[in-house]
């Protein structure tokens, strides 16, 4: 007997089980559907700003120039291999979803440790070409004092996102909005005409 | 229950039933959750009013964007003063009754002020002797025109005019046309925000004609303009040298811009000589004259801030953070007013120090201006005596250019306002030139005088004050501002009423 069928709903109680389970199935589609549940999987930045906390962060990019080359997931994910990958972003994304579901985010956002590894990581990852000599194929000297004991934004302080840091530091920003979730179709259908 | 199966106990299905109810129930709310925070979310990135386009009232605006709308509303103030300027109204006949010889004939004798800011743009375009009492059997001595720097209902007006004519000249030469009057229940907002953005994407923008005309005539696009020349372009858009052309559209004062030949007073003042253009025939010396706007931009170009590519916002609107919120201070304001935020975030200097470099700046070369000035007045007395003591056209013909050449340049310094600052090497060599040719005029007037029989000065006039001045060149100042005062008792209620009556029918209703 394999898992399937013993789901599968069964004897005098397969009507109503039948029933309930696709309404407990249907929902769950349908809260992927309302909450873009799979424009997780991608890297497209509009997905950071499916709920408008990220909004700032958003704005800011979206006016630097790492806009052009860059996009979220290139510096606040790692990318040593496409398992950490997700397994980072996921676990991430879970944390943000539930404090946000919970209203727990505080107006003013600060990045974790494992996150500030993950982006200095990924500054290197880009940028490596800065921090050693190519032409000598070695550290330069002031390496080790320099570059590993202090982050690249110490300096950099604009890089990205700019320096003032609050949910509401942007408040004229134009982002894209996510619009009704109602397609189109039952939109007319559902309008008077 | 069908043998052989798995089989589920009543009592535990019960259990699954209540299970399953409590778990949708949670996943319903979970679900409403989301939709109200994505309504949120719209909420939060969506402005308060929707702006359609061409919405001339500067509130509705504010309504979006209130930390903007409230520096701009600071235009208001009018307590700064600087050593020769600033945004208090400065009588400047007053201050300068030589100007009142200068402008003889011409409607700056009548009235001349110093600006204030902004927010009082139709105010006093209203008070000015200048443009006349207009009540109904008499007309302003003004255009239509000269309402196009001063409102963002202007490119409302204009649209409405291109939309009816179905032509963008025609229905631009259309605004232009007819009396100062015409249009005068039309324009009330004062400039601000629809001058110089976008409602849609508050990008900036060109909303006048005249100066994407020049533009073209210069053969460049104004469309490929950089947002730091647009910083500066926007305000280009009438802080610049301009007449009205008679000859583009038919029976229409044409704004025009004449950059054709380029933008120093030189190419400028052959531009007017190829065209034999002159704004008014001078009381005095009967001189074709020149009027020079203000060549705000056209100066400033010349200058070592924009050579390093400082726009006009660097400086009159530079950023501020308020609550840690970093915008752009729309109180349009001398510079010296704000030393902190605009010269000092480039140069390292105390602030009292910038300030004494820029009036030491000004001392000197208002030094040579007024003494060009003194000249002119001379030589507009002195052509008078020679018309009075029998001088022939043919005799008087170069001394004419020479007064309309020295004064242009005299006005071209005088007028750009900001001018000592923005470019003191290039103000100075006009002014330099305005005094050899204002000299060589007086010359060849000395020997005509002699010619003609007269013999020794001819006196300076006694024009200590405004009013003397005024007497001086015969300008009935008593009538005029009877005329202002008839105009402001019964025209001026009846355009503010009508244009409330008109506002109140658009959609975007404030409070």
């Amino acid at each position: 007997m394999n898992l399937l069928q013993l789901l599968k709903p069964q004897g005098n109680w397969r009507f109503t089980a039948s029933i309930s389970s696709g309404i407990f199935i249907g929902l769950v589609f349908f809260i992927l559907y309302i909450s873009n549940a799979t424009s997780y999987l991608s890297d497209d930045p509009k997905t950071c700003i499916n709920c408008h906390v990220m909004t700032p962060q958003y704005a800011t990019w979206s006016h630097s120039a790492h806009r052009e080359n860059a996009n979220c997931n290139d510096c606040h994910v790692p990318h040593n291999n496409v398992f950490n990958k997700y397994f980072f972003k996921a676990k991430d994304g879970l944390r943000h979803a539930t404090i946000f579901t919970l209203r727990g985010e505080p107006q003013v956002i600060h990045i974790k440790e494992e996150g500030r590894q993950v982006v200095y990581n990924n500054c290197i990852r880009c940028h490596g070409n800065l921090i050693t000599d190519s032409k000598l194929l070695s550290k330069t000297d002031s390496y080790h004092h320099e570059r590993t004991t202090r982050l690249c934004w110490e300096c950099h302080r604009e890089t990205p996102h700019g320096r003032v840091n609050s949910l509401s530091s942007v408040p004229n920003a134009q982002v894209p909005v996510l619009g009704s979730p109602v397609p189109k179709w039952l939109k007319k259908l559902t309008s008077d005409q | 229950m069908s043998p052989g199966n798995l089989t589920i106990k009543g009592g535990f299905s019960w259990i699954l039933i209540l299970v399953t109810i409590v778990v949708v129930f949670i996943l319903g709310l979970l679900a409403s959750s989301i939709m109200e925070r994505r309504t949120e979310a719209t909420f939060v990135s969506t402005p308060q009013v929707a702006i359609s386009e061409f919405e001339p009232r500067n509130d509705v605006w504010g309504k979006n964007y209130p930390r903007e709308y409230q520096s701009w509303l600071q235009t208001e103030d009018t307590s700064f003063r600087s050593k020769y300027n600033g945004n208090a109204e400065i009588d400047m006949l007053e201050v300068d009754p030589r100007l009142v010889v200068l402008w003889a004939g011409y409607g700056f004798s009548k009235d001349y002020n110093q600006g204030r800011g902004h927010s009082y743009a139709i105010t006093d375009m209203r008070n000015t002797l200048r443009t006349g009492g207009p009540v109904e059997g008499r007309n302003s001595p003004m255009p239509n025109t000269c309402w196009t720097c001063k409102s963002p209902d202007v490119p409302r007006v204009m649209n409405d005019l291109i939309k009816e004519k179905g032509d963008f000249k025609a229905g631009v030469a259309a605004f232009y046309a007819g009396k100062w009057e015409g249009l005068g229940p039309e324009v009330v907002n004062s400039i601000g925000c629809a001058d110089c953005h976008d409602p849609k994407t508050m990008n900036l923008t060109i909303t006048r004609p005249a100066l994407i005309e020049a533009y073209t005539k210069m053969g460049k696009d104004i469309t490929k303009a950089t947002h730091q020349e647009m910083r500066s372009l926007v305000c280009a858009q009438c802080h610049v040298e301009y007449y009205f052309d008679k000859h583009t559209v038919e029976g229409s004062p044409y704004l025009t811009f004449p950059w054709a030949k380029g933008m120093s007073a030189e190419a400028m003042e052959s531009y007017y000589d190829e065209i034999e253009f002159s704004d008014w025939t001078h009381k005095l010396s009967k001189a074709p004259m020149l009027k020079a706007q203000h060549p705000g931009y056209e100066i400033y170009s010349t200058g070592i801030h924009a050579e390093r590519g400082v726009s006009c916002a660097d400086c009159h609107m530079p950023y501020i953070s308020e609550g840690g919120q970093k915008f752009t201070d729309h109180h349009l304001q001398s510079p010296l007013n704000n030393v902190a935020n605009s010269c000092q975030v480039c140069h390292k200097e105390e602030g009292s120090q910038l300030m004494s470099d820029v009036y030491r700046s000004q001392d000197r070369v208002i030094e040579n201006r007024d003494q060009l000035e003194k000249l002119l007045v001379r030589a507009h007395v002195e052509a008078k005596t020679a018309w009075d003591n029998g001088a022939t056209e043919e005799q008087m013909k170069e001394i004419l250019i020479g007064i309309r050449h020295a004064q242009w340049r005299w006005d071209y310094a005088a007028a750009s306002h900001g001018g000592s600052f923005h470019s003191p090497v290039e103000i100075s060599r006009v002014i330099g030139t305005g005094i050899t040719i204002a000299q060589e005029t007086r010359i060849q007037l000395a020997r005509l005088l002699i010619a003609l029989g007269y013999v020794g000065e001819v006196p300076y006039p006694a024009i200590e004050t405004k009013a003397k001045a005024q007497e001086f060149i015969g300008l009935p100042i008593e009538k005029l501002e009877a005329e202002k005062q008839e105009f402001k008792e019964k025209t001026l209620p009846l355009w503010i009423e009508q244009a409330a009556k008109r506002e109140a029918g658009y959609g975007v209703t404030i409070e």
